[in-house]
């Protein structure tokens, strides 16, 4: 072959190629796109729940995604409580992973008490060590919970699993081998009485 | 560049423990190729591509395709409504399974201009033999997937074009109803046939693809074939298969691509060829649609089977049909092989394609007294060839063959 065309030979075969990628490319990305969660599953994506069916101080897990989430009626004692502990949290401001944090936590107080309104709790109910249940132990102190719970206990989960503790705010307690706060999830108020999850 | 890949320390490491780079070089860049191949030699290659496209759109449609007949309410069922899924949430769905219907008629379209090349240039003459038979037999591998294939979307046609071709086992002497029993795993067409298809629509592709690699592998053992049909042996009339005929293949694909994006993007249904408008109603056991037929590609096998007034004569006929195919290098006796020097042959084989069309139309229409009379003479000319053959070369005056270039 004549080595005066080499340069134009190389140049053909390289934007040739290199055309052949690119196609390869865009074709690829339907295939990827189609095992991304389907229009179906994404409409699955909230759940609406009523808050009036909660009396205060009651807990219910409910599921959303196939997840167990915590939403919990505070009362005036539990929300006080858990604005005075941060020497035993790990995270108290909820700042180390961006799955602690977010969007609706627009102020200090929101942040701490991690819901857009004090008085209901909706909280990731996995246990950021290896994804139990935690169980709901919400009176303070040993009277009600015996040795499971430290004697400084504030009121909280405990997961029973591999004994990690959680605050009210579900903020993970120092000592616990679960590394983070439970995660934070998007919801809103419908109106005064029902949050959209999701 | 691929030279220089091939060149790479690496290369060499591998080869020495597999031949991979001495068995790219010998069947991919160095295969001495025919310079006079015509683009009629390009079908193979974009069939191979086709195969891949069906495969990869096939295994991603797998991953949202339900096999079940449960009934979810007003006629339709788990696997109707799965392909329905995919077609509107799943992402890029409607793409895919689009890709895979047109994809599937293109495959067939692609493969009788394959066999047709193969017929015309006498590519079935020896040493080539084998190389027919398997190809023979590929295409009707090829057949089997597409029946497989179609009942699963649970359609109209899915399901009475599978009832009918599984009644055709009953007419097999002695074990013809145990043996329909026991394709369809029940008394009729219905879930367990459903299950099972889909097992085996899964698994033919791949068996396919295996036995493509027979195909090239006796393909170049021959070496190929060239449209005078005299064999190129000098030095001087072949070229390397890289890079005249790995380009001049890709530019085939490539328009192929373009065609094939046509359908998928602006015209899927193919005109209710592709994609026929009777199946986009579910599936109802007591009620078969009215004009049924089976999709464009199986038409003049499906005319072959009725054009004979008896199940069994029918049957026979098909199964003749096909053995005829496989003897065709030892049907046909003369020793030139290219229909472009062969003044009887080439009449015969032009009309031998006439006839198959003819059969396909008459196949796709109802039996009425003339498309019968019309298929019965398509029919004739068919069988006729076959056994017209033999004798053909005893009052054949072949056209002067002409000399192998660079001889």
């Amino acid at each position: 072959m004549d080595d005066k065309d080499k340069g134009r030979r190389d140049f053909l075969y390289t934007v040739a190629t290199g055309m052949g990628v690119a196609g390869a490319a865009t074709a690829a990305v339907p295939f990827v796109r189609s095992m991304q969660p389907a229009a179906d599953t994404m409409a699955a994506s909230t759940t609406e729940f009523d808050l009036a069916s909660l009396s205060p101080g009651e807990l219910k897990v409910i599921e959303w995604r196939g997840q167990p989430v915590f939403v919990l009626h505070r009362t005036p004692e539990m929300i006080k409580e858990i604005r005075g502990h941060n020497q035993m949290l790990k995270d108290p401001q909820s700042r180390a992973i961006p799955e602690v944090q977010a969007v609706w936590m627009k102020s200090e107080a929101q942040r701490i008490d991690r819901s857009i309104r004090p008085e209901y709790l909706v909280i990731s109910a996995v246990c950021t060590h290896l994804g139990c249940v935690p169980t709901f132990k919400p009176t303070p102190g040993q009277k009600d919970w015996g040795n499971s719970v430290p004697s400084d206990w504030p009121g909280g989960w405990h997961c029973e699993c591999h004994g990690s503790y959680y605050d009210l705010s579900g903020r993970v307690i120092k000592g616990s081998p679960a590394p983070y706060n439970l995660h934070a999830i998007p919801y809103k108020y419908l109106h005064d009485a029902t949050v959209l999850i999701g | 560049m691929i030279e220089r890949m091939l060149n790479t320390r690496l290369a060499g490491w591998i080869d020495e423990r597999t031949n991979a780079v001495s068995f790219i070089r010998y069947h991919l860049i160095d295969y001495p190729t025919p310079k006079s191949l015509n683009y009629w030699w390009a079908f193979g290659s974009i069939a191979l591509v086709i195969l891949i496209i069906q495969i990869v759109t096939g295994l991603f449609l797998a991953m949202n395709y339900k096999a079940s007949t449960v009934a979810t309410g007003g006629g339709f069922t788990v696997a109707f409504d799965s392909v329905e899924r995919i077609m509107r949430d799943v992402n890029y769905g409607w793409l895919i399974r689009y890709m895979h219907a047109v994809g599937a008629s293109s495959f067939f379209f692609v493969i009788y201009l394959h066999m047709a090349r193969g017929i015309y240039y006498g590519s079935y003459k020896g040493p080539r033999e084998v190389l027919w038979l398997i190809g023979v037999a590929l295409f009707l591998i090829m057949q089997s997937t597409v029946f497989f294939g179609y009942l699963l979307p649970w359609g109209q046609l899915s399901y009475w074009g599978a009832t009918v071709i599984t009644n055709i086992f009953g007419a097999t002497p002695v074990i013809g109803p145990w043996l329909t029993e026991l394709v369809r795993g029940g008394f009729s067409v219905g879930d367990p046939t459903l299950t099972r298809f889909f097992a085996l629509h899964f698994l033919f592709p791949l068996v396919l693809f295996a036995i493509v690699i027979l195909h090239v592998l006796a393909l170049h053992k021959t070496h190929s074939n060239n449209p005078t049909g005299v064999e190129q042996k000098s030095k001087k009339s072949v070229i390397p298969f890289h890079p005249y005929y790995t380009v001049k293949d890709l530019f085939g694909i490539g328009v192929f691509l373009i065609i094939f994006a046509y359908f998928v993007f602006y015209n899927p249904t193919g005109f209710g060829y592709f994609m026929e408008t009777d199946n986009f109603s579910p599936a109802n056991p007591l009620h078969t649609p009215g004009d049924i037929s089976p999709v464009w590609y199986l038409t003049p096998w499906y005319e072959i089977l009725r054009m004979i007034p008896s199940k069994t004569g029918g049957i026979l006929a098909l199964n003749l049909a096909f053995i005829l195919l496989f003897l065709l290098p030892w049907l046909d006796r003369s020793p030139v092989r290219a229909a472009t020097y062969r003044p009887v042959f080439r009449q015969m084989v032009w009309l031998f394609f006439v006839a198959i069309l003819v059969m396909g139309y008459c196949g796709h229409h109802p039996v009425t007294p003339v498309y019968n009379l019309i298929g019965r003479i398509a029919g004739g000319v068919y069988f006729g060839f076959f056994l017209l053959l033999p004798f053909v070369h005893k009052f054949e005056n072949p056209k002067p063959l002409p000399e192998e270039e660079g001889a």
